[in-house]
């Protein structure tokens, strides 16, 4: 990667994240201190790894709409196992993941087998499962308290260790992207399906495998909002994946699949948590949040779009 | 327990199917009700939708019930499809907690020209669209405002005039959601407190925690935090906890779901609000055979609102 790739890659994105810093920092009393700062880490974790899942399924030219209610799933599978069976913290811990495995497994042999688009397949997929979550939960909020607490509790440097896991997440991502065989082979499938599949790419497989990645991340991000919140709401995650969308797209991501970034994305995330925490800190109204939010993202795309054609030339 | 909800579930939807095939037949002996709910997703309602089947299940000669609830409470045109299927079906009467209080007016006012029984439960339908529309539907429900302004006198009680207060809101458009905030800045103002800030948490958990973190770092001073439902009361204590703040800044809910009656034992949350859940689609329906059989004039019923607090629970 050369010199200006970095640049360009990175920096335009950082340059929005410090823009907006500076200027709430300017238009609130303490913004800028260090508790907005691990609020705002703390936060994050659950939309970091469901960005991560995200970005890889969009690089292979999919979608997945099912990442928020498999999170609420997942964050119910937990819920009920150590409150209604007692199970102790590890099994209950496993039960929530293989649940978002099996989730995102199913969404990729449902798109392989009968070549159904993503789009619908998890849309489908996202009413299945919170269907399942309000049956498991009996629509109530399930109380967990103390031992799932724990989880966020255990910190370093005044981080979480979700948020710690999150940026581990992060990291291995953009590494299994842009040094492995993985991960060429997804920008492949995703530039050109036909041509990936003659060059021997095993499109099939790298497709569920890409599927259940991202039902995983999405259970283990069910499980960080669990540990946040002491307790597994029968509604989390609704609407997660859009925002999930959204912010692996400000990153630079293509809709259209062969074009990526797992650290864009993270960059994605925090413009939209610190966009977010920003405008509360502010005390906005729901209306002013939204229309800020939206012209926020759209900004961020159209200087995307530039940042390409600087690339290029 | 899982079982049942599904049986409830599967019940519901048979119910409704057979509904709409008995249709032709001749008329039943026993009144046809149909409850229409907003989300049964959300443990308050689905609580009510449960109370009304009890109910039925103790009065089965009495009436049939068919019951049927939305995705999720901003599902305002599924709603009015509802209660449109639900005329067409030919039932006596609908009692419904309206998604939304003046959208739902057109489709209840079709209802009633259709000859059948319209009892407005939970969210009051808006008077102004109603006088306009010059016609009445009687609502049967607790006073919301009241409700919050008890929830917030107790509250008052415990702070010092001056002190800095924070409100978490319901969605916006939502009539209980102002209500409630409505009764919370009666009681504050009154007791001289101070409002620094008032943002919407849209009645869910994540999106409370989130605002509530951003306020205690913008107000480090905040004495309390007035929640407008139990769900964003949980995720505000959570906002707390990792900020070491649980005890120094006092939190009220309103619903009193199960999961904020042990917040309440463990002292992080001060007091909530019982309106009764079980009893309120029951309330409705009973109203609602009253009309049926005496063909009344409809007049408002006020049902009762009650404070929890250590004290109820039993810490």
């Amino acid at each position: 990667m050369n010199y200006r790739r970095l640049l360009t890659d990175y920096v335009a994105l950082a340059l929005v994240i410090a823009g907006l810093v500076l200027i709430f920092g300017v238009s609130t009393q303490n913004f800028l201190q260090f508790g907005t700062f691990r609020n705002i880490a703390n936060q994050i974790p659950d939309a970091m790894v469901v960005a991560v899942g995200m970005t890889f399924v969009l690089i292979i030219g999919g979608i997945d709409l099912s990442v928020g209610s498999v999170l609420g799933l997942g964050s119910a599978v937990l819920g009920v196992c150590l409150v209604r069976f007692e199970l102790p913290l590890p099994v209950a811990i496993a039960a929530c993941l293989t649940t978002g495995l099996a989730c995102g497994i199913l969404n990729g042999l449902l798109v392989v087998r009968w070549r159904l688009p993503s789009f619908i397949v998890t849309l489908g997929m996202l009413e299945v499962a919170s269907g399942a979550t309000y049956i498991l939960t009996q629509s109530r909020t399930v109380y967990v308290g103390e031992p799932i607490e724990r989880v966020s509790e255990v910190a370093a440097f005044g981080l979480s260790l979700p948020f710690m896991l999150a940026i581990a997440v992060v990291v291995a991502g953009q590494v299994a992207l842009s040094g492995t065989v993985f991960g060429r082979h997804a920008l492949a499938l995703g530039a050109n399906p036909e041509s990936a599949r003659l060059s021997g790419i095993r499109t099939r497989a790298l497709t569920v495998s890409v599927f259940a990645l991202s039902g995983l991340l999405a259970s283990l991000a069910g499980m960080m909002q669990c540990s946040r919140l002491g307790a597994a709401d029968p509604n989390a995650g609704i609407g997660f994946e859009l925002q999930a969308i959204a912010a692996v797209v400000i990153g630079g991501t293509s809709l259209m699949g062969g074009r990526g970034s797992v650290v864009n994305s993270f960059f994605g995330v925090i413009i939209i948590a610190v966009l977010a925490v920003g405008l509360a800190t502010l005390g906005a109204q729901e209306s002013t949040k939204r229309l800020v939010t939206g012209g926020v993202i759209v900004a961020a795309v159209i200087l995307d779009y530039y940042r390409h054609r600087l690339n290029k030339a | 327990m899982k079982g049942t909800a599904a049986a409830a579930l599967v019940f519901c939807v048979i119910l409704s199917g057979c509904g709409g095939q008995q249709n032709g037949s001749a008329a039943p002996a026993k009144p046809r009700i149909a409850l229409i709910m907003k989300s049964l997703a959300n443990e308050f309602f689905l609580t009510m939708e449960q109370g009304a089947k009890n109910h039925q299940a103790a009065h089965s000669g009495e009436y049939d019930l068919i019951c049927n609830g939305i995705k999720d409470e901003l599902d305002v045109n599924r709603q009015i499809q509802l209660v449109e299927n639900m005329v067409s079906q030919g039932v006596q009467a609908i009692v419904i907690a309206p998604a939304d209080s003046k959208a739902l007016v057109a489709a209840c006012q079709k209802a009633q020209d259709a000859g059948v029984v319209v009892v407005n439960i939970d969210n009051k339908l808006d008077d102004a669209v109603l006088a306009e529309r010059g016609i009445k539907i009687p609502f049967v429900g607790p006073d919301n405002r009241k409700g919050a302004k008890t929830v917030a006198d107790f509250l008052a009680a415990k702070l010092q005039p001056g002190d800095p207060v924070a409100i978490v809101e319901g969605v916006p458009t939502a009539f209980n959601g102002i209500q409630r905030k409505l009764g919370f800045e009666d009681a504050m103002n009154a007791a001289g407190m101070k409002i620094v800030t008032s943002q919407s948490g849209s009645w869910e958990m994540a999106k409370a925690n989130q605002v509530v973190a951003a306020m205690i770092t913008e107000h480090p001073e905040l004495k309390a935090v007035l929640c407008a439902n139990d769900s964003m009361a949980l995720g505000a204590v959570a906002a707390l906890k990792s900020a070491d703040k649980v005890g120094q800044v006092l939190v009220i809910g309103y619903d009193g779901i199960s999961a904020v009656r042990e917040r309440i034992k463990d002292g992080s949350i001060l007091a909530t609000i019982e309106q009764h859940a079980d009893q309120l689609a029951v309330f409705g329906i009973e109203y609602a055979l009253d009309m049926i059989k005496t063909k009344a004039a409809p007049a408002d019923r006020e049902t009762p609102v009650d404070l929890i607090t250590l004290a109820e629970v039993g810490g």
